[in-house]
């Protein structure tokens, strides 16, 4: 794992307290979306399909800000849309930087070099780019559905370095995704210089375009199992080694729906970043009014029957870690030896 | 919905064999406007980005065509729902992008979305 030791006592100092504050359900990091608005149309995303007036709705940065204060995470996830079209990405950023947030910035990178030559953002250790990559040249422009962006977003990658920004990878693995291919990408990333990596299988929106590429669990398993044995020293990760290995088939959790949750122009979206079944009005509506009991895998919902997707796991997998003596002793030895 | 298929221009009339309820939800999950058509006679046109049936007073919550809101209408006050605006959700399958990308490789047209 590849996490800042001070970015890995900030969340284990807060799950703590949520622990010895017997709260059964707590949140981790909030998916903030300020806008929906995108420059690519990836077949795989559902996010982006709206009419043109809410395409150009955005949060205001006091909209965005209350919503951190009330939902009170340690990690504030930026996605969107893309949230370098958002037009107070700087501030922000930079306002959450100010509240000692761990933000991670997750963007396509098609406009970094730009923002960047345009001053607007700062290097922190709270601060990092996440940039969507789902794998070398051929498979990313491929799940894009645009060519060159491969080659735009590592440009835009190795500007943010050279300048001293933290910089991480996110990639959402597919249908017929090839386990050497992304041994290679990893192998890219890592010469590139980047800092971690995440992976995550994807999820299978209503609204996507593509229905026929997404993971099933079993093939799930396979594809990380092949992927993530024998995983090279240099790899580093920037998730939980429990998520790892529960995406290998070695562990099973059940989902933790509650802790990645996401506001956006419509409000606190309900059960979670995936699905989309209504809207609460506040974070504290959001944890009371929903009928958590209907989704996860055990509780029967066809929509969850094959998610492992990590905004719902990986929450999870951090809850194991601080839950019981063996989570932790797991967890640190994953860490330790770079073996899942 | 397979691929092809949509509901824009869809205009349900509640009866025994279709409820409110039903046209509802099925607005709720449809990504175009729609038109709310009320008991009143007046006529509301927007984004239904959220309904609530479990509430004190059931409710469906949208944006206008120009953004503003959002708006709340009570069940009651509700007639049917029109599917008049385009449905931003159809014919952009990933199908179709492999079909337009083979057709840019063999020097035709552009990919859409491209």
């Amino acid at each position: 794992m590849s996490l800042p030791v001070s970015q890995m006592w900030a969340v284990a100092s807060y799950v703590i307290k949520q622990r010895l504050a017997g709260r059964k359900r707590y949140p981790l990091v909030l998916m903030l979306e300020p806008l929906f608005r995108c420059n690519l149309a990836c077949a795989g995303c559902g996010k982006i399909q709206y009419p043109a007036q809410i395409l150009r709705k955005h949060l205001t940065v006091e909209q965005c800000l209350a919503a951190v204060d009330e939902c009170g995470t340690p990690v504030v996830s930026i996605p969107g849309g893309e949230p370098l079209m958002y037009p107070d990405i700087g501030r922000l950023v930079k306002e959450l930087v100010a509240r000692h947030k761990y933000v991670y910035l997750c963007t396509n990178a098609i406009l970094l070099k730009e923002k960047l030559e345009a001053g607007i953002f700062t290097p922190s250790k709270y601060f990092s780019f996440s940039v969507h990559l789902d794998g070398l040249r051929e498979e990313h422009d491929e799940a894009v559905c645009r060519d060159g962006i491969y080659v735009q977003a590592v440009d835009g990658i190795k500007e943010a370095l050279r300048r001293g920004f933290r910089v991480t990878t996110n990639s959402t693995l597919f249908d017929g995704a090839s386990p050497l291919r992304m041994r290679e990408f990893f192998d890219e990333m890592m010469s590139i210089g980047v800092e971690g990596m995440m992976i995550s299988p994807g999820y299978s929106y209503s609204k996507a375009p593509d229905q026929e590429h997404f993971l099933r669990t079993q093939r799930a398993h396979d594809l990380f199992s092949t992927m993530l044995s024998n995983p090279k020293r240099g790899w580093r990760f920037n998730q939980s080694p429990l998520f790892l290995q529960f995406l290998m088939g070695k562990r099973d959790f059940e989902c933790t729906p509650w802790g990645n949750p996401t506001f956006n122009v419509f409000g606190w979206q309900r059960p979670c970043y995936l699905l989309q079944e209504g809207y609460a009005a506040t974070f504290r509506e959001l944890l009371e009014t929903t009928r958590w009991e209907n989704y996860g895998r055990r509780s029967g919902n066809e929509k969850c029957r094959d998610c492992m997707v990590h905004c719902g796991y990986e929450p999870s997998a951090v809850h194991h870690t601080f839950a019981t003596w063996r989570g932790f002793r797991d967890t640190v030895a994953a860490t330790v030896t770079g073996r899942y | 919905m397979s691929e092809g298929q949509t509901l824009e221009g869809w205009m349900p009339e509640i009866g025994p064999h279709l409820s409110l309820e039903e046209v509802i939800d099925t607005a709720f999950d449809y990504r175009g406007n729609i038109t709310v058509m009320k008991v009143d006679g007046s006529q509301a046109e927007g984004y239904l980005f959220n309904r609530n049936a479990d509430a004190a007073v059931p409710f469906v919550q949208m944006f206008d065509v120009n953004g503003a809101g959002p708006h709340t209408i009570p069940y009651r006050e509700i007639r049917t729902i029109r599917f008049t605006g385009r449905d931003t959700a159809a014919g952009n399958s990933y199908a179709a992008w492999l079909r337009a990308k083979e057709a840019a490789r063999s020097g035709s047209t552009r990919p859409a979305g491209a």
